[in-house]
């Protein structure tokens, strides 16, 4: 071979077999994917390097946490994590629709067709697709009254593919109501405004929406108030604490009465700090029971905080960042970076302030605020890997509410626009093209069925039975999905089960754009230094 | 051509060293088997004459005890199925600080069951669904046999107390537990809160020493402190107690300072000042009326020296947690700064004293008119394996405490809910259409692991006690349980259990069985395991087994 000329050491992989090894790989992938699908898909358990468990059916997660080795695996799993990264869901139908894709062409290459005309045929599929689905898509009307039930739906489609239907029943509503919660008309909606956090506590059942905010640090000082109602909240980010001088600074003196003063001295700046703080306290809460609290990001050291308390003030320190934008959103007020222009304006409120310790560890809460434009999803399990398992469901729950008020759409599921889009391709769009790039486009739109396949599968149906069921109702003018009870065709309108419209797009535009690249590649070259040990 | 002759499948895509195991016999199974041998390990502990474990830690610890939390946490299991049931027990141990034998046992038969289940030709998912509907009874099952009166107690009436916690010493200290509860439950009462809902667990302390019997252990109104006073004044009584949270020495500035000497007139007019200083403040902590100082950091020379002669007790606690602890003794707030006094700062206690026990010098501090926030069980045991089982005994009867003060509903215990729950849920299985009824049936027959256990651990015949049980039960009587020392009387092992006083709390097994369905549902949805090639790092060959659990 020419390029042994080039460089002996090079390994190189001819036409059909680079072809087959892109193509087994991408079957290999499907393989391992498969299973994850739909509600009945099954769990699958990582064993991390430390002996740390991690348990999903994320298919994202999955992927991420799987450290893939074979260069085509990597790149399949790549369309996948971008996938996430813009629909936040549909990482397992990409892989899959890739692998059928690859799996289709693979029966005609061998039949000797090119693969050139093939990709031909699904560039042409593939828009055709898209077009479909701009006709398929139910559209829905969000305003600035969205329909609840339309977004539970949704919420509810995706949570039961990644948890059992009790739990997930119950953060349909959670999610529904965070995303809800923390809109605003007429901008786009930040995800990070819902704080999502853990307590390793209880049930996976106990999980719940926490209108304000769950600060997963508690007062420093044992003897402020663990709980307090009708609360002034002050967000700073002040320091309350002694910090050294910059420059190298020392102290010269020749008794102890002078060092006592030094002492005092040191401290005077920050305690003034501290005594406008409460001067402010006493000016809002003078005559009434109301309480006050001092949220910091920065430090408040020991002699600032008995001065706090002392006043009954409760104060908390460091802060995460992201918490006092988050802070602001929920409790309102305005976060302060100086002392010095204190004004009533500032503070938030909020109705309920206390903390809970479970074992070691503290947790603030800071509920029933007025407006919460922030919230926090308090997520409880016995243990860590119920806990993961539900913040990624969780986090994928909210990116399926925000995709649906954003398309304001949403495209029926169940495999049921999968088996409309193949009849549609195959009847109408098959005859409209010319030559050999039909077989493209019937490949394709075999391809389209792996996802009703799947969930028939997984359900433990007969794959053919299901299909022909449901493509015959479709043939009859009928959309319809798969009922994954009764391997019955049902309507999916009925049943609630809608998927995001930029999930399906995105698959459908990412898929045979991978594909094509992969069936394009006529020859692997490794070459450079191999930096495994010789085998 | 490497790549070219890399296998198909999923091997070749994962870096070397990864493992990875799918489908019914390689994962399902195989995770099973690692459970059931888990479950073995625990189940011989469970119950009074369970029998103890001899466990060596990869710290060459040694540990002898039949408390199945500490024997898996021990254990450090690897396998990641077994895990989960590992942290079942925990989550359990956290939660209610009992039970995680039950959890572990339970769990591990439960999945035993599932294996002959999936043999016949279950789906997994039918096993799980089985399962679900059989806890979501099981639960409903278990709130009907909650003992009638029950709902209500005085959790300061000691009887009532002892009632309750006895079942769970008993499972751990067996022959004891009279002695044990009656401290126990001394200890508890004391420091009840006014709403027994805000029971903390830490405000009972346990203090060990070497030495002496099970006879000679002791409650004190206090804390019992480790180490010696300070200063020579080693006994105090009805005294008032100042507590600095830093050290009681001088103040010094956080910049360094220096001290600017310009001849020897001033070198020694220096060390005078100083001297006023110290003594100022010393002074104006006798004179608030204090008669001991507290100290949560170094003690200097200078002061301790005033000290003693103003006549102060001077102790040490360097534990921050431990110094508030004593704060909350006595009903002080530790000061920061060494200064002036103000008469509520100070706290009371009826004594001080240093005394020697058992060849080791401890504080004792009695506080008895005071806050009574905090009580020690002072625990004497010949050895040291012996004192740490018996800490574990005090710990799980606190803990009792503590569930039995938010939910004081008690069941019958010594496996008669048990055996009640597994006939409930068999009659309930027979209603059940489809292919769930075999695993209502299975999870019902699970049920019957704890008598066994109990009967076989005592050594009796457990076939002829559970028939004998059901017998009981079909004919009404639905609290007949296992008499374990009912040999020689008429009714033979199987008793009813109100007579013989033994109660488990409901949320104890609320909890357990929940959390043993649970995990044993999970490892049952697993089909598919994906393993990292361990982390290597050094030290690794001389203990294999000793990787971290988290």
């Amino acid at each position: 071979m020419s390029l042994r000329v080039l460089n002996p050491n090079a390994e190189v992989l001819n036409k059909s077999a680079a072809l087959h090894m892109n193509i087994n790989a991408a079957k290999g992938l499907q393989d391992v994917l498969k299973t994850n699908l739909g509600p009945k898909g099954t769990i699958k358990m990582l064993v991390g390097g430390a002996g740390d468990i991690k348990l999903t059916k994320d298919g994202n997660t999955l992927l991420k946490e799987m450290q893939i080795q074979n260069p085509t695996a990597i790149m399949i799993a790549r369309t996948a994590v971008a996938q996430d990264d813009t629909s936040g869901d549909g990482t397992t139908s990409t892989v899959l629709f890739i692998g059928e894709l690859m799996k289709q062409s693979e029966r005609y290459i061998d039949e000797g067709m090119h693969p050139r005309v093939l990709v031909d045929g699904f560039e042409i599929a593939k828009r055709a697709t898209l077009q479909f689905l701009e006709k398929f898509k139910t559209p829905v009307v969000m305003g600035s009254e969205p329909d609840k039930e339309i977004l539970k739906m949704v919420a509810r489609t995706t949570l039961r593919t990644k948890l059992y239907e009790g739990l997930a029943d119950q953060l349909t509503d959670i999610v529904v109501n965070a995303v809800l919660g923390i809109r605003k008309p007429d901008e786009p909606i930040d995800l990070f405004m819902v704080e999502i956090m853990h307590m390793r506590h209880k049930f996976d059942v106990d999980t719940r929406l926490v209108e304000g905010l769950v600060l997963d640090h508690g007062s420093r000082h044992p003897d402020m108030k663990r709980r307090a109602e009708n609360c002034y909240i002050l967000t700073c980010n002040v320091s309350l604490e002694y910090e050294k001088s910059e420059i190298n600074a020392g102290f010269f003196y020749s008794n102890a009465e002078q060092r006592e003063a030094m002492v005092a001295a040191e401290r005077r700046s920050v305690d003034e700090r501290v005594k406008k703080i409460i001067e402010l306290k006493n000016k809002v809460c003078a005559v009434t029971e109301n309480n006050f609290v001092v949220i910091n990001q920065k430090g408040i050291d020991p002699p600032s905080l008995h001065l706090l308390q002392q006043e009954g003030i409760i104060a908390l320190r460091r802060a995460k960042r992201r918490n006092m934008e988050r802070l602001v959103l929920a409790c309102g007020g305005e976060a302060i970076n100086s002392v010095d222009d204190l004004t009533p304006d500032c503070l938030g409120w909020a109705g309920l302030v206390y903390e809970h310790v479970l074992g070691e560890d503290k947790y603030t809460f800071v509920e029933n605020v007025r407006h919460p434009h922030s919230c926090t999803i308090l997520i409880k399990g016995p243990n860590d890997h119920t806990i993961a398992q539900i913040k990624d469901a969780v986090r994928d729950g909210l990116r399926a509410v925000k995709n649906t008020i954003e398309d304001e759409a949403v495209v029926l599921g169940a495999g049921a626009f999968e088996v409309a889009a193949r009849q549609y391709l195959i009847n109408e769009v098959k005859k409209s093209v010319q030559g050999r790039a039909q077989l493209g486009v019937e490949a394709f739109a075999d391809a389209l069925l792996v996802v009703p396949k799947t969930l028939a599968e997984n359900a433990g149906l007969d794959t053919q039975d299901v299909i022909i069921g449901l493509t015959g109702e479709h043939d009859r003018g009928n959309v319809v999905g798969l009922n994954h009870q009764t391997g019955e065709p049902m309507d999916p309108q009925m049943e609630g089960i809608f998927d995001n419209y930029s999930v399906k797009r995105q698959i459908i535009n990412s898929g045979p754009v991978i594909a094509s690249q992969l069936l394009l590649v006529d020859e692997v070259i490794r070459a450079g230094r191999n930096m495994r040990k010789p085998t | 051509m490497a790549f070219s002759m890399q296998p198909y499948g999923i091997q070749s895509m994962l870096k070397e060293g990864h493992k990875h195991l799918s489908g019914l016999d390689e994962a399902v199974l195989k995770n099973i088997d690692a459970c059931k041998q888990l479950s073995t390990i625990t189940r011989t502990s469970l119950g009074p004459e369970g029998m103890n474990k001899m466990v060596i830690n990869h710290l060459d610890k040694l540990f002898v005890t039949n408390d199945a939390a500490t024997i898996v946490n021990e254990l450090e299991v690897q396998h990641p199925a077994a895990k989960i049931l590992v942290l079942a027990g925990k989550a359990q141990q956290e939660e209610i600080g009992d039970g995680a034998n039950l959890t572990i046992s339970f769990a591990g038969e439960l999945l035993q069951n599932a294996e002959e289940l999936i043999r016949m030709g279950l789906h997994p998912s039918e096993i799980i669904s089985g399962y679900t509907k059989a806890i979501t009874k099981t639960i409903e099952v278990l709130g009907e046999l909650v003992e009638e009166g029950s709902e209500t107690m005085d959790v300061r009436d000691k009887e009532q107390v002892v009632t309750r916690m006895k079942a769970a010493v008993a499972s751990k200290q067996h022959g004891q537990e009279d002695i044990l509860c009656s401290l126990i439950a001394d200890a508890c009462i004391q420091v009840c809160p006014k709403n027994p809902a805000n029971f903390d667990v830490d405000n009972v302390r346990v203090s060990k020493l070497v030495g002496g019997g099970l006879h000679n252990c002791t409650i004190v109104r206090g804390m019992v402190l480790k180490g010696d006073a300070v200063g020579s004044i080693k006994l105090i009584e009805k005294a008032k107690v100042a507590v600095f949270a830093s050290g009681v020495d001088t103040s010094a500035t956080e910049t360094k300072g220096t001290v600017l000497i310009h001849s020897a007139e001033q070198l020694e007019n220096y060390a005078k000042t100083e001297e006023a200083r110290v003594e100022d403040l010393i002074k104006a902590v006798a004179d608030s009326g204090a008669k001991v100082i507290v100290s949560g950091g170094p003690v200097g020379e200078m002061a301790l020296h005033f000290c003693e002669r103003y006549k102060l007790m001077v102790l040490k606690i360097s534990s921050k947690f431990e110094l508030r602890r004593f704060c909350r003794t006595t009903g002080t707030s530790a000061l920061l700064k060494l200064s002036q006094l103000k008469a509520d700062d100070l706290g009371f206690i009826d004594s001080i004293s240093v005394e020697e026990i058992g060849g080791s010098r401890v504080t004792v501090v009695r506080s008895e008119e005071g806050g009574n926030k905090i009580a020690t069980v002072l625990l004497r045991g010949s050895t040291d394996s012996i004192l740490d089982d018996l800490e574990r005994a005090v710990d799980d009867g606190v803990n009792t405490y503590k569930a039995m003060c938010r939910d004081s509903r008690m069941v019958p215990g010594a496996a008669a809910t048990e055996i009640e729950l597994a006939r409930r849920l068999k009659e309930f299985s027979f209603k059940e259409t489809g292919l769930d009824q075999y695993a209502i049936a299975k999870f019902a027959e699970s049920f019957e692991m704890v008598p066994r256990t109990l009967a076989e651990n005592a050594g009796l015949n457990p076939m002829d006690i559970i028939s004998k049980l059901y017998e009981k039960h079909a004919s009404g009587n639905a609290k007949v349980g296992i008499d374990l020392e009912g040999g020689d009387s008429e009714d033979g092992f199987c008793k009813d259990v109100s007579t013989l006083n033994i109660w488990d709390l409901y949320v104890t097994k609320f909890f357990a069985l929940k959390f043993a369905a649970d995990a044993a549902c999970t490892v049952l949805r697993v089909d598919q395991i994906i393993m990292a090639k361990p982390a290597g790092g050094p030290g690794r060959r001389e203990q294999p087994a000793g990787m971290d659990e988290d």
